[in-house]
């Protein structure tokens, strides 16, 4: 740097600003870049697994790639994605939306709360993937009986959740809100909801992985269109490299679908301490 | 003096039996009263009851037997059900813990019951903002609580009661948990706030010293069931510096008789 470049206030700043982003930059690549290690490594395995059993057992990951591809640009493949990824998120909101009012609803009684207890935990226990088939029987092969099963899947997971969420608030909180003077539906809107929503979103992360695999477990058991359909389909086939598309596309939904729950906490929940501070002694 | 605004009578209490026996009482006929704007403290060794006391004061607990007068209208052993906590803003309570808001920023929690009690206007608000100043917290406005330092919450919680200004304010030893430097800051700010409004004030503590160099007036409770086992008049002239008191005679013979009675 040169003594005239130094002189200028403006300029150093917008220096070090911008070797403050790059310094950012560079720490958020070497986070991510052991990700990328990661999976390369992976992506070497499959390679060799390919070249070594073959492709009829496991398609490549070259010829899955040229596959997926070729899949998006003609739309078939984005068509079937789009029918499982509507499956799951019209039923991760019929049963999330519900699954988190009602335990706002049932806190006013308890006798009702302890009553469906025992009822709710049959529920949260039973393996709804097991009535997929009656599903079917009930609402036919179409997206009616996938959204059912993903509501009911989704249902439990986040009742439970928000249950825990308004169960783990300390009464402290809202004893103080009562002598400010806050009513009922304030302390339900103001302390208790806020409250919950770590607990709520907890639940929503872990039942978004169901809702998908939920689409697609029962898109295999009976459907005509959907990711699970194309599995089944191309696995009748013996196209083992078609059924290996098919997977990557359900795991990049849920990847997406992830990236997504985690943008929205970060922004709803910006007023908690950040984890890497609650993980250091001393805090 | 004229009619006490607060006065307390027979007052007992105990919690649910666990077993066949009866639960002990933990308070009973207990008897005091609070004139308007005195401060008053209540020493007590910890376990007596004194956080209890305050709960049925405030009415977020229920009292087994006895009264409450606040301006002549008693509360009476009641059931949950009929509590009216605070007194519909009557009654303001700093409690032992800052119980600020983690998801609203400081602001935004001293705000919190003037928001509910839908008194929020631009008065309100520059009022807030007095206190936030009077309260050094000017320039944390915006921060979340967890970006506060302990000193800082309590400060934060100590004026959203003072925000909405109810004409009696309970404390629970509410500098309790901090260290010692950062209490004697605070209970010279809190004197200081107290002289600019001379609210009533029942302040809990188990610490004599605090409960004389703050208080007009100071009760020693008896340990279970919780009596009044002492009341002492605090003749120590305003305005008052707690850390000096420690030379003076008056409060170490003040001293020296709670200690006595504080078993």
């Amino acid at each position: 740097m040169t003594s005239r470049e130094a002189a200028d206030p403006a300029q150093s700043a917008a220096a070090e600003s911008a070797t403050g982003f790059f310094s950012r930059m560079a720490a958020r690549l070497h986070a991510s870049r052991d990700q990328w290690i990661t999976l390369a490594v992976l992506l070497t395995i499959w390679q060799v697994l390919s070249w070594t059993l073959g492709v009829y057992w496991v398609g490549s990951p070259l010829g899955v790639a040229q596959k997926l591809v070729a899949g998006v640009i003609s739309g078939d493949l984005l068509s079937h994605a789009g029918i499982t990824l509507a499956e799951a998120i019209i039923g991760f909101v019929a049963g999330g939306v519900p699954a988190i009012l009602l335990p706002f609803i049932l806190r006013r009684s308890p006798f009702v709360t302890a009553v469906l207890d025992p009822f709710m935990a049959g529920g949260y226990g039973m393996p709804k993937l097991a009535l997929a088939p009656l599903f079917v029987l009930w609402f036919g092969i179409g997206i009616e009986s996938k959204i059912v099963l993903i509501a009911f899947t989704v249902f439990f997971i986040v009742y439970f959740a928000t249950l825990g969420g308004i169960r783990a608030l300390d009464p402290k909180l809202v004893n103080m809100a009562q002598i400010c003077g806050a009513r009922e539906s304030d302390i339900a809107r103001q302390v208790i909801f806020p409250g919950a929503v770590p607990h709520i979103f907890a639940g929503l992360r872990l039942a978004m992985p169901y809702a998908i695999g939920a689409a697609v477990v029962a898109e295999l058991i009976s459907a005509n269109q959907g990711l699970g359909y194309l599995v089944q389909f191309h696995s009748m086939n013996f196209d083992t490299t078609s059924v290996f598309v098919a997977l990557t596309a359900v795991c990049l939904i849920v990847f997406v679908a992830n990236w997504i729950v985690n943008a929205l906490e970060k922004r709803l929940l910006k007023w908690r301490p950040p984890a890497d501070k609650m993980l250091q002694p001393g805090t | 003096m004229s009619a006490p605004l607060l006065e307390v009578s027979g007052l007992g209490k105990r919690f649910a039996a666990r077993s066949r026996e009866a639960a002990p009482w933990i308070i009973r006929d207990l008897c005091f009263s609070v004139a308007d704007g005195e401060f008053l403290t209540i020493v007590g060794p910890s376990g007596s009851g004194k956080t209890t006391l305050l709960n049925m004061i405030a009415q977020i607990d229920t009292m087994s037997e006895g009264e409450v007068r606040f301006r002549g209208a008693a509360a009476t052993a009641a059931n949950a059900r009929t509590l009216r906590p605070g007194l519909d803003g009557q009654i303001g309570y700093v409690m032992q813990e800052d119980n600020l808001l983690p998801w609203r920023s400081c602001l935004d929690n001293v705000l919190f019951p003037l928001e509910v009690q839908g008194k929020l206007d631009d008065g309100a608000r520059a009022r807030a903002a007095d206190l936030i100043k009077i309260a050094g917290l000017s320039g944390y406005e915006n921060h979340y609580p967890h970006e506060l330092s302990g000193g800082m919450r309590k400060r934060a919680s100590l004026i959203r009661t003072l925000v909405y200004d109810p004409p009696v304010i309970l404390m629970d030893e509410p500098f309790g948990a901090l260290d010692a430097q950062t209490r004697a800051v605070l209970q010279e700010d809190l004197l200081r706030l107290w002289s600019l409004g001379r609210k009533t004030i029942i302040f809990v503590t188990h610490d004599i010293h605090e409960a004389i160099a703050l208080g007009d007036r100071t009760l020693v409770l008896s340990r279970g069931p919780a009596r009044v086992a002492g009341e002492h008049v605090i003749n120590l002239p305003r305005p008052r510096d707690v850390q000096g008191l420690l030379a003076d005679p008056v409060f170490a013979g003040l001293y020296t008789r709670i200690r006595s009675e504080v078993k």
